[in-house]
């Protein structure tokens, strides 16, 4: 742009009227001096008049192209337009109250949702350099175990052995007793490497993290707070830095607090280096292989080192490995190592279902902008004699078109801003629902990618809702010009726009209500499955034992007896069992079923082959009864199943069916340590789904408490069956267990049948989210079918009087009025099934025992549709009833 | 309907209208004549063209206008060309040189 045009452009924003003017005039001399040269030419005065302003061609006309070319004209237009735009719309506040709200919806949800999965699938990690961290995992292929924790030994080998990572570091996370002022307080806490920090690349928000010489073997024993449990639980002390607490029988010494980070693998309420976790620091661990403490590794990649390069380098460590040490990584188990991006397994359990749910509210937002193009369309019908006006005034088919979209634009706008006021109470709902799957959730906020987002959805919903409509109206009212009839009429190309819009509208509504209706299915069906089990009556909660006073089995299994006797004479309490894991505990579905190798005698396993893997838990006597998993053959546990007698085990009927298909699996005996030790089954009992309704039933084995450690020996849960409700008797079961001992922590107080409705909460609130989407988007749909009727049958009021008066019965015409709706509704809903067809594979993932093209639901839905489609048709029809022949004959 | 003009007819219509405001200073219609008359009566510029192409050559700093009055007395918009504007018409007329000569060349051969 010329500097010239550039001071034009300003001059035509200030002087404005005075340049309208100098125009009007600079014209009206033209015309002035046309006129008299055709005068000089030997015409009269109105001769010479009329042939000048043939010649000129229409002076509004002429003045408008100057405008049009004037710098700046796009800007004046634009002013002009939303000036018209903001006065069409106070003017027709139902109409664009109907529309802002429409929008709002789609808008709003598609915010809240884009806030998630911006947040959590695409915002960089809060890590410095996130892109650069990996997660290791050991794996052994050929025996399915896709995470295998890691032994101290193996950390340092592959810490030392590669040439890819600036380091690995190492995390694993016990339960300690954190003794503060006067209560004995159970901490999660996570014991990591030194530099973990480092790696990482968090700064502490007080004091300072981890340095190496605080890993040292005799170093003070120091501890870093989580940002979450400095809040809550040292209510965000800022002198923290300092306090010592006692933990694991030391003082340990608070030296900083970390920031407002997504914690990695799960969140923990304070850190310590390796050298201050009893297990991790024991010598003998350290010297152990097979001592699989560490659930988590992970490093930095060098700079410019690529994933599959650092990959194909650990790789070569874990080979170096299997070679110096066959016995501990034999062939048969295909040992190995896998590197991935932090990034992604941070999120990948939410992966799935964030996309499904923002596929679905971009569904709700497409259908929106269907019916306000459908609404915008009918609005035009009106206000067309006001278009062939400005038409007829000088405006180009270009401007029409640009006029109307900026009134669609201008409603979209109002759309995105309500649905930025709904967005924020939908999202509280979203983040909470995130959580259950990614730590990342924590980070969720409505910050300008969002807020970019939501404009650049508005602004493409206004567009997409107005062009078809302006370009439709535009020509049409072209077309009317041109025949002069002075009356546009309902032209044909219209009509099939909104016909086609409609079919849309119910084909992607068919297809949302598709994905809700198999959710729906699926979570009836995950909610009727038994779970091998009495799930009501039943209190459970965890124990945490400090461990320095029970130093040997003995002493454990001697206070679980103490524990247990105390317990069933509570009153309200029917029997009581100890277990190290009861069904749908958290750490339980989190973690899924173990896998324990065992050797069964008299089975030989083949070289190459993989030995039988099973779930283990340890448990009391009275457990079986207590929740009611019923015995099948031989007997329960038995309280002389102790130290001083036989090793005994139950297995479940799943295993039962594995290995011992055709005979009495009673007397059979296997080991858990290739032969050094033997088991006995005395027992069997049916299968419990402990790890989830929607997962499989392990293959599992159990072993009596008293043979095992009792409390301290893993078996540190409780479950009561109470002849009240369960919660209720709480408070008395605490004071029955402190009596016992009143450094027993207590925590994870739940009643079974909570625990087994939050196993739940994931799905079901994909199921409710989904059915909210498709129940906005049916009603959007409906309305819409509803609106296209009552349009044509106000159009075609004169042709339905003739019918009328032609003897044509009135349900007769009724009837061809609703089979034109149906028509659409079924042409959208054959779409729609086959959009389904396509799309529920990406369901699959969600659904349990129920297939993505289930006929079933594809039935239901339909006939839903349909009923909803019939309904929307019939009300509108029904004017027709009210419609006078004579009076309709002599409209117009 | 500016935008629709191909750059090579707007380019001509500009260089009409600055070679006749060359010689002296003119009213727009006596733009139009001129160039009906230069031209040998092969283009016939009309107002809905000549408008808005004087305008934008005024915010292009080529013409300038201000009233006066006409031989006969008549009020009436008078453009004069600018330094700016004699720089215009040479460019173009080079370049107006230039396509024509290779038009002709080209039709010539075979």
């Amino acid at each position: 742009m010329s500097l010239a045009r550039i001071r034009s452009f300003f001059r035509n924003l200030v002087h404005k009227p005075a340049l309208d003017e100098d125009l009007n005039q600079e014209v009206s001399s033209y015309l002035d001096l046309l006129t008299a040269e055709r005068m000089r030419e030997g015409m009269g005065r109105a001769q010479a008049e009329r042939a000048a302003k043939l010649e000129l061609g229409g002076s509004e006309q002429v003045k408008e192209k100057v405008r049009d070319i004037r710098a700046g004209a796009w800007l004046e237009t634009l002013v002009q337009d939303i000036r018209f735009g903001i006065r069409m719309i106070l003017h027709n506040p139902g109409f664009a109250s109907l529309v802002v709200i429409t929008l709002a919806l789609g808008i709003g949800a598609n915010t809240a949702i884009f806030s998630v999965v911006y947040g959590v699938l695409l915002r960089p990690l809060p890590y410095a350099e996130g892109s650069q961290l990996v997660v290791l995992k050991q794996e052994a292929k050929k025996a399915n175990l896709a995470n295998v924790n890691f032994s101290p030994k193996e950390i340092f080998d592959y810490r030392d052995g590669n040439h890819t990572l600036q380091s690995v570091v190492e995390y694993h996370s016990m339960m300690f007793l954190l003794l503060g002022n006067d209560t004995a307080e159970r901490v999660q806490t996570a014991v990591v490497s030194a530099n973990f920090f480092d790696v990482l690349g968090v700064k502490p928000l007080l004091g300072r993290t981890f340095v190496s010489s605080d890993e040292d073997k005799n170093a003070d024993a120091v501890l870093v707070l989580s940002f979450k449990y400095w809040q809550t639980h040292q209510g965000a002390d800022p002198h923290v830095v300092g306090k010592v607490f006692q933990m694991n029988n030391r003082p340990h010494t608070v030296i900083g607090v970390l920031p407002p980070i997504p914690q990695y693998p799960a969140e923990n309420d304070v850190y310590m280096p390796t050298s201050q976790c009893p297990f991790r620091a024991n010598p003998n661990n350290i010297a152990n292989r097979q001592f699989r403490l560490i659930s988590a590794a992970f490093g930095r990649l060098k700079p410019g080192v690529s994933l599959e390069k650092a990959q194909a380098d650990l790789s070569t460590v874990a080979h170096q490995m299997e070679a110096a040490y066959p016995k501990d990584y034999p062939r048969e188990y295909g040992y190995g190592i896998t590197a991935a991006p932090l990034q992604t397994e941070l999120t990948h359990r939410a992966r799935t279902t964030l996309i499904v749910l923002l596929a679905a509210a971009g569904f709700v937002l497409l259908i929106a902008c269907a019916n306000v193009a459908n609404l915008m369309l009918a609005r035009i019908l009106k206000r067309e004699r006001e278009l062939a006006l400005r038409t007829a005034l000088g405006a180009t088919k270009a401007r029409v078109i640009r006029q109307l979209l900026t009134e669609a634009v201008m409603l979209a706008m109002g759309g995105g801003i309500l649905g930025l006021i709904i967005a924020p109470s939908a999202l509280q709902v979203l983040v909470k629902f995130a959580a259950r799957f990614t730590t990342r959730a924590a980070e969720v906020k409505m910050d300008w990618p969002v807020l970019l987002f939501t404009l650049g959805a508005s602004l493409l919903a206004g567009i997409v809702a107005g062009f078809a409509p302006a370009l439709a109206s535009s020509r049409q009212v072209f077309d009317a010009l041109k025949q002069a009839t002075g009356q546009a009429t309902a032209s044909a190309s219209r009509q099939k726009l909104r016909g086609a819009l409609v079919i849309a509208q119910v084909a992607i509504s068919f297809m949302l209500l598709v994905g809700a209706g198999l959710m729906l299915r699926s979570i009836v069906t995950l909610e009727r499955t038994d779970p091998g089990f009495r799930l009501d009556h039943l209190l459970t909660m965890r124990l945490s034992v400090n461990f320095t006073h029970y130093q040997t089995s003995a002493a454990g299994e001697q206070l679980s007896s103490r524990l247990l006797e105390k317990l069933s004479t509570t009153a309200g309490v029917d029997s009581v069992g100890l277990a190290s894991n009861y069904p749908f505990s958290r750490q339980g579905i989190i973690a899924g079923p173990g896998r324990n190798s065992v050797q069964i005698e008299g089975r030989l396993v083949t070289p190459g082959q993989v030995p039988p893997q099973v779930d283990a838990d340890v448990v009391s006597t009275d457990y079986f009864t207590t929740i009611r998993q019923p015995l099948l053959m031989g007997r329960s546990f038995t309280d002389h199943d102790d130290q001083k007698s036989l090793a005994v085990a139950i297995i479940n009927q799943s295993l039962m069916r594995h290995f011992w298909a055709n005979e009495d699996p009673i007397g059979k005996r296997f080991s858990f340590d290739q032969g050094q030790h033997w088991n006995t089954i005395v027992g069997v009992v049916a299968d419990a789904r402990e790890y989830g309704l929607e997962r499989g039933i392990p293959e599992k084995v159990y072993v009596p408490e008293q043979q095992n450690g009792g409390a301290t020996g893993g078996a540190n849960r409780l479950v009561l069956r109470t002849s009240v409700d369960p919660m209720s008797i709480y408070p008395t079961v605490r004071a029955a267990i402190h009596s016992v001992d009143p450094q027993l922590a207590v925590d994870q107080v739940d009643s079974m049948e909570r625990l087994q409705q939050d196993s739940l909460t994931s799905p079901r609130t994909t199921t409710i989210l989904l059915a909210i989407f498709a129940g906005i988007a049916l009603l959007i749909s409906a309305t819409g079918i509803a609106g296209v009727m009552a349009l044509s049958i106000g159009q075609r009021t004169r042709e339905l009087g003739v019918r009328l008066a032609l003897g044509q019965s009135r349900s007769s015409v009724i009837q061809m009025v609703v089979r034109q709706g149906l028509a659409l509704a079924i042409a959208g809903t054959a779409l729609g099934v086959a959009g389904s067809l396509g799309l529920a594979r990406l369901l699959s993932s969600l659904l349990y025992q129920t297939s993505p093209t289930d006929a079933f639901t594809y039935t239901a839905v339909a006939a839903v549709f349909l009923a909803a489609a019939s309904l929307a048709c019939f009300l509108p029809a029904h004017r027709i009833t009210a419609i006078d022949p004579s009076m309709s004959l002599r409209q117009e | 309907m500016g935008q629709e003009q191909t750059a090579l007819l707007q380019g001509t219509l500009d260089l009409l209208i600055l070679k006749s405001l060359a010689l002296e200073e003119m009213h727009g219609l006596g733009i139009a004549r001129r160039v009906e008359q230069i031209t040998g009566g092969t283009f016939q510029v009309k107002p809905g063209s000549l408008f808005p192409a004087l305008h934008r050559m005024e915010e292009e700093g080529w013409v300038v206008s201000e009233w006066g009055e006409s031989e006969n007395n008549r009020r009436a918009k008078y453009y004069r060309i600018t330094k700016m504007g004699r720089k215009q018409l040479e460019t173009e007329a080079e370049r107006w040189g230039r396509i024509s000569l290779a038009i002709a060349q080209a039709l010539a051969s075979s």
